[in-house]
């Protein structure tokens, strides 16, 4: 009895085989991740002076930030804009992941998720130029919408561009998501829905979609996270105005080396993620409770 | 026991089931009574499990016409029919708690909120799991998760419950408890029960009508003694119980007796319909050899070495050979065997009355 007490603690403390696995990634996440926040943090209560920056610990950044109105349209925009993103990606993605997943042959399945990896072969900046070709008032859009007497429409730096760039960058990786987890709901379950009198169309909400809800959840938090702190999409095909939170911040940097408050921005966006992904994935794992 | 001449309620018709190339089920024929308990038993792959599911309307046969209560089933698609099925797997949906998967069926049917607890807490007292009501069924025992899918299925009652292989999963001393459950069941409710299973104690405890398939056709059907004691075929001879299978030439038939020479010795069989120079099989049940240490002054007589020996509980099975090579089954209770001073290599005669052969088609 004392024997094996004693070993198990050898184990705990001499596990140097799980230790030296573990150290790359722990100290790459302290350097690049952990440190660079709380450097972040820190310099959000900096001071700047005659455009250079010096080290305080006063609150006036986050006092001017969050009683200007600015900040905070651009805030609840943001979000807004994330939000719809994450809506219609994962309303959209779905009849293709379940198409996917459940009426087409594994060949095909796996042909499909090829296709929908090759747009990241490509930088996503080049995709989202691509799309001035396609949006443009003299685009390929509007050129066919010209022929049956519809348009010019502007698409371009509007907030529907904006979307069509959060989609660019989020859709097939939601589908790809949503396939997955929509393949490995067990097919028995799904006939005994039906042996109980469960219709098709019914089957899909009272039994597919809670037992991949997992996987569907975490697909739109990264549809989310992806939109949230997005640039590139807002500013180029939303033409910056109004501007998102990673416009803010960027403008905030060149009005005045305005750093210390460019790092509020960023700080409350950090925070605001981190909330979400917290609240995600514990509705994503929850557990039906039993008494 | 309800015999198979009552008003019939599952009929199927040269049904004919093809995956591809693969026939799973060839030209089956079977009409199954209401109220009856009919097991269907075979080995894997027999079409067993393709039959049931073809009876759910999970699979559509590719000829042939499934009836259910006098109507065509055939294009009947599986959520409109009144066919529930326990699964193998139990098939509970882990999202649910014990109450609303047995709530499952009902809230299909629109059955209102308030009934629908309550006919499933009725289910689930019946089945003496109700304490276990608002659990989670991950939570839940082996045994007690096979009650929440006997309730589920059971809740709408259905006419007929198809069963598949339903208590695989459980240990032996549940499996014993279940048995008794389900024909308690069956016989109070008075509903039709198809049970498919691969295992032979399961099928003759608890069926009224055993149907054994193989290889995608019926091989026989009949009540678990009639399988049992007159298997119609070599191959129910060899899946059911543990039979001693000979096959040899009609030499001789006087007074209602046929004198057979096989490789391992000449013996005598009740005649029957055998001619002389008939090619014939027949079989003794392992149950039904007696084995002596001295020559006996039967009708049928060998003598075999003793190979080895099996021990299941209350009976043994004893593996000898015959001079020729020709491999013996002798089944007795572990209490004679004790009397028996016995030893691998030993030799031993094996004898049985010509009565006890029966006689099978086939050669």
């Amino acid at each position: 009895m004392n024997t094996q007490k004693k070993s198990t603690q050898k184990k705990r403390r001499f596990n140097l085989y799980a230790m030296v696995w573990r150290t790359p990634i722990i100290v790459w996440q302290l350097l690049f991740f952990v440190g660079p926040l709380l450097f972040m943090i820190a310099m959000s209560f900096f001071l700047v002076k005659n455009y250079r920056m010096i080290e305080a610990f006063e609150m006036k950044n986050w006092i001017k930030m969050f009683s200007k109105n600015y900040f905070w349209d651009s805030y609840y925009l943001t979000f807004g804009l994330a939000s719809l993103s994450t809506i219609i990606a994962t309303v959209i993605a779905f009849p293709a992941s379940f198409a996917l997943a459940f009426k087409v042959s594994d060949n095909v399945r796996r042909w499909v998720i090829f296709l929908l990896i090759i747009p990241f072969f490509t930088s996503y900046l080049v995709r989202i130029f691509s799309w001035y070709v396609i949006l443009a008032e003299s685009g390929v859009i509007n050129a066919m919408l010209s022929y049956v007497g519809l348009g010019p429409y502007t698409m371009l730096n509007t907030m529907f561009g904006t979307l069509v760039g959060y989609m660019t960058l989020c859709l097939p990786l939601v589908v790809i998501l949503q396939t997955f987890s929509l393949a490995n709901v067990d097919k028995n379950l799904i006939q005994a829905a039906k042996n109980l009198g469960c219709s098709p169309i019914k089957t899909i909400y009272s039994v597919i979609i809670p037992l991949a809800k997992t996987g569907l959840i975490v697909a739109a938090l990264f549809c989310f996270i992806l939109s949230f702190g997005d640039f590139v999409s807002p500013y180029y095909l939303g033409g910056s105005k109004p501007p998102t939170l990673p416009i803010l911040i960027i403008d905030t940097t060149k009005s005045g080396q305005q750093w210390p408050r460019a790092a509020v921005v960023a700080v409350v966006m950090m925070a605001t993620l981190i909330t979400i992904a917290f609240a995600a994935l514990a509705l994503a794992y929850k557990k039906r409770a039993s008494r | 026991m309800s015999n198979p001449q009552s008003e019939p309620l599952v009929e199927l018709e040269s049904v004919v089931k093809r995956f591809d190339d693969f026939v799973a089920v060839k030209s089956m024929d079977l009409t199954i009574g209401k109220g009856e308990f009919v097991a269907i038993m075979g080995p894997s792959g027999c079409g067993k499990t393709t039959t049931l599911r073809m009876l759910a309307g999970l699979e559509q046969p590719t000829e042939g016409e499934i009836r259910i209560g006098g109507e065509l089933m055939n294009d009947v698609p599986p959520h409109d029919r009144d066919t529930p099925m326990v699964w193998q797997s139990l098939a509970l949906f882990p999202f649910l708690n014990a109450r609303e998967n047995v709530e499952f069926g009902l809230k299909m049917r629109k059955v209102p909120a308030a009934e629908r607890k309550k006919r499933a807490l009725e289910w689930l007292d019946r089945l003496g799991i109700g304490e276990f009501a608002e659990r989670n069924v991950a939570t839940l025992s082996g045994g007690q998760r096979q009650r929440v899918a006997l309730a589920r299925s059971l809740v709408t009652e259905p006419k007929l419950l198809l069963l598949d292989e339903p208590l695989s999963a459980l240990d032996a001393h549940l499996v014993i408890r279940m048995q008794s459950v389900l024909t308690k069941l069956q016989r109070e409710l008075g509903i039709t029960f198809v049970y498919v299973t691969h295992s032979q104690s399961e099928a003759f405890a608890m069926a009224d009508r055993v149907v054994i398939m193989s290889q995608g056709e019926i091989a026989q059907i009949g009540s678990s003694r009639d399988i049992y004691r007159e298997p119609a075929n070599r191959f129910v001879a060899e899946f059911v119980g543990r039979n001693n299978i000979i096959s040899g030439k009609v030499v001789k038939v006087t007074k209602g007796k046929a004198e057979v020479i096989a490789a391992s010795g000449t013996y005598v069989v009740e005649a029957g319909d055998l001619l002389e120079g008939q090619e014939t099989t027949f079989v003794i049940s392992a149950d039904l050899v007696q084995i002596t240490r001295e020559a006996t002054k039967s009708e049928n007589s060998v003598q075999c070495s003793l190979i080895s020996e099996e021990f299941i509980g209350s009976v043994v099975t004893l593996f000898l050979e015959a001079a020729d090579g020709t491999e013996f089954k002798v089944q007795l209770q572990e209490r004679e065997l004790s009397t028996l001073d016995h030893g691998a290599g030993d030799e031993f005669y094996l004898s049985w009355p010509a009565k006890s052969a029966h006689i099978i088609d086939g050669a």
